[in-house]
C-alpha cells in the first residue's frame, strides 16, 4: 500500500507554501531572463549593445533601459508584451527578495511581535516597490 | 610528539569571563583527544570540566568544538589535528563550566518532535509483529544512527541565531519516524515541521551533514522531509 499523505494532513501553511513559493520563483526568473535576453537578441543586440544593455533588457524589459544602443528604432519594443514580461519579473523577483529578507529576520527574531513588525513593514516595501516599478514600466 | 593544548575556560563561581589555558601534552597521533583532556584532567587540573561517559563513540556525550569543527573527542584523533589542538564548548548553547554546555534547548526541541514510535491500531491477526519488508526498512536506516550528541544542531547557523528552532538533530528522528512504514503519526509531525521554528528554518548549509559524527547524511534527509511535506509521498 502506497503511503501517501493527502494535503490538508501535511502542515501546509505559510511557511511551507513560501518555502514552495521561493524555488518556482527562481526557476521563474530564469525563465523571464531568458525571454529577455532571446528578446534582446532578435532586437539586434549583437551588433548594436554591449553586454550591460542586453543584461539590463534581460533584467527588466523597459525600452529606457536600452536608449543608448545603437538599436535603429525602439519604439516598437515598448510593447504591452514586454512591458507583461518586465511586470512579471519584477512582481516575482521582489516577492522572492522580500521573503528572503522575511526568512532571515525570522532567524535572529523569535517573538512573535517582532516577527509580525517585521512582516508588516516586509509587505508595506513589496506593496511600494512593486507600485513605483508597475507606474515606471506602464508610463515609461 | 608534543602537543600544545589550548582549551576553553569559564568557571562561573569564579571567572567573570571566559579565558583560554594552555597546556603541553606528550601524545601519540593515534591517541584521541578525548585521551588529552582526560590526561590534563587527571594529572594537571583537576577542575577541568568536560562530558564523557562510553568514550568510544556511541553515547554521544563528548561533542566538542575541535579546531573550530564539531566532533566526538572519543573519535578525534591527535594526527588529524597536528600539534596545535584548540578545544571548545559546542556553540549556540549556554555554557555551564569549561566545556560543559547545558543541553536543554536542545532536548526540548528534540522532544517537540514525538521521538516515540505511534501506531494505535490492532495488531495483525497473528497477535505478534507488526511486519516491515527490508526495503521499507531501508528507507530510514541511514537516520536510525543518531546519537544526540548535538554535532549537527550546534553547527547550524539557523540554530546559533536561535536556539526556538528545532534543529537537525529533531529533524533527523522526525525522518526517522515519519518513513517508518509501521508508524502513523507523520502527519502530525509534519505539522511540527512546519512551524514557523521548523524546517523553514533550514537554509541548506550542510554543516550538519559535515559536523556528523556517525556520517548521517542529515540535509539529505531534511530534503525528503522538504519533499514530503510538498508531495504528501512518504515512501
Amino acid at each position: 500500500m502506497k503511503r501517501t499523505l493527502p494535503i490538508s494532513k501535511r502542515g501546509l501553511n505559510f511557511e511551507t507554501i513560501m518555502w514552495f513559493f521561493t524555488r518556482l520563483s527562481a526557476l521563474a526568473m530564469y525563465g523571464f531572463i531568458i525571454i529577455g535576453m532571446i528578446g534582446a537578441l532578435v532586437m539586434g543586440a549583437r551588433m548594436n549593445m554591449n553586454f550591460a544593455d542586453v543584461m539590463r533588457w534581460a533584467f527588466m524589459s523597459n525600452s529606457t533601459h536600452v536608449q543608448s544602443t545603437n538599436i535603429p528604432d525602439i519604439a516598437p519594443w515598448a510593447n504591452a508584451f514586454w512591458r507583461l514580461v518586465a511586470s512579471g519579473f519584477l512582481l516575482v523577483a521582489s516577492a522572492h527578495g522580500v521573503h528572503g529578507l522575511v526568512v532571515i529576520a525570522d532567524d535572529y527574531l523569535v517573538k512573535p511581535l517582532q516577527r509580525n513588525v517585521v512582516r508588516l513593514l516586509s509587505i508595506v516595501m513589496l506593496v511600494s516597490i512593486g507600485l513605483i516599478g508597475l507606474y515606471v514600466i506602464w508610463t515609461a | 610528539m608534543e602537543v600544545t593544548l589550548k582549551v576553553f575556560r569559564f568557571n562561573p563561581d569564579v571567572d567573570k569571563k571566559w579565558r583560554y589555558e594552555t597546556y603541553k601534552l606528550e601524545a601519540d597521533p593515534t591517541d584521541r583527544v578525548l585521551d588529552l583532556l582526560e590526561r590534563v584532567k587527571g594529572y594537571t587540573d583537576g577542575s577541568l570540566a568536560f562530558r564523557r561517559s562510553c568514550a568510544h563513540g556511541v553515547c554521544g556525550s563528548d561533542a566538542l568544538r575541535i579546531n573550530g569543527k564539531n566532533s566526538l573527542a572519543c573519535k578525534a584523533l591527535v594526527r588529524d589535528y597536528g600539534e596545535k589542538i584548540t578545544v571548545e564548548p559546542i556553540m549556540g548553547l549556554k555554557v555551564i563550566k569549561d566545556l560543559i554546555v547545558d543541553m536543554k534547548p536542545f532536548f526540548d526541541n528534540y522532544k517537540k518532535i514525538l521521538p516515540f514510535f505511534i501506531n494505535d491500531s490492532p495488531l495483525p491477526a497473528d497477535g505478534k509483529e507488526r511486519r516491515q519488508s527490508i526495503e521499507q526498512r531501508e528507507r530510514f536506516d541511514d537516520t536510525t544512527k543518531c546519537i544526540l550528541c548535538a554535532c549537527c544542531t550546534t553547527s547550524c547557523p539557523s540554530f546559533w541565531a536561535s536556539d526556538d528552532y528545532l534543529g537537525p538533530a529533531a529533524m533527523v528522528t522526525a525522518h526517522r519516524f515519519i518513513f517508518d512504514s509501521r508508524d502513523e503519526s507523520a502527519s502530525e509531525r509534519l505539522h511540527i515541521l512546519s512551524e514557523t521554528s521548523g524546517i523553514a528554518r533550514c537554509h541548506t548549509v550542510f554543516n550538519c551533514t559535515m559536523a556528523c559524527p556517525r556520517e548521517i547524511q542529515i540535509t539529505k534527509a531534511i530534503g525528503e522531509l522538504k519533499l514530503a511535506m510538498v508531495t504528501g509521498n512518504l515512501e
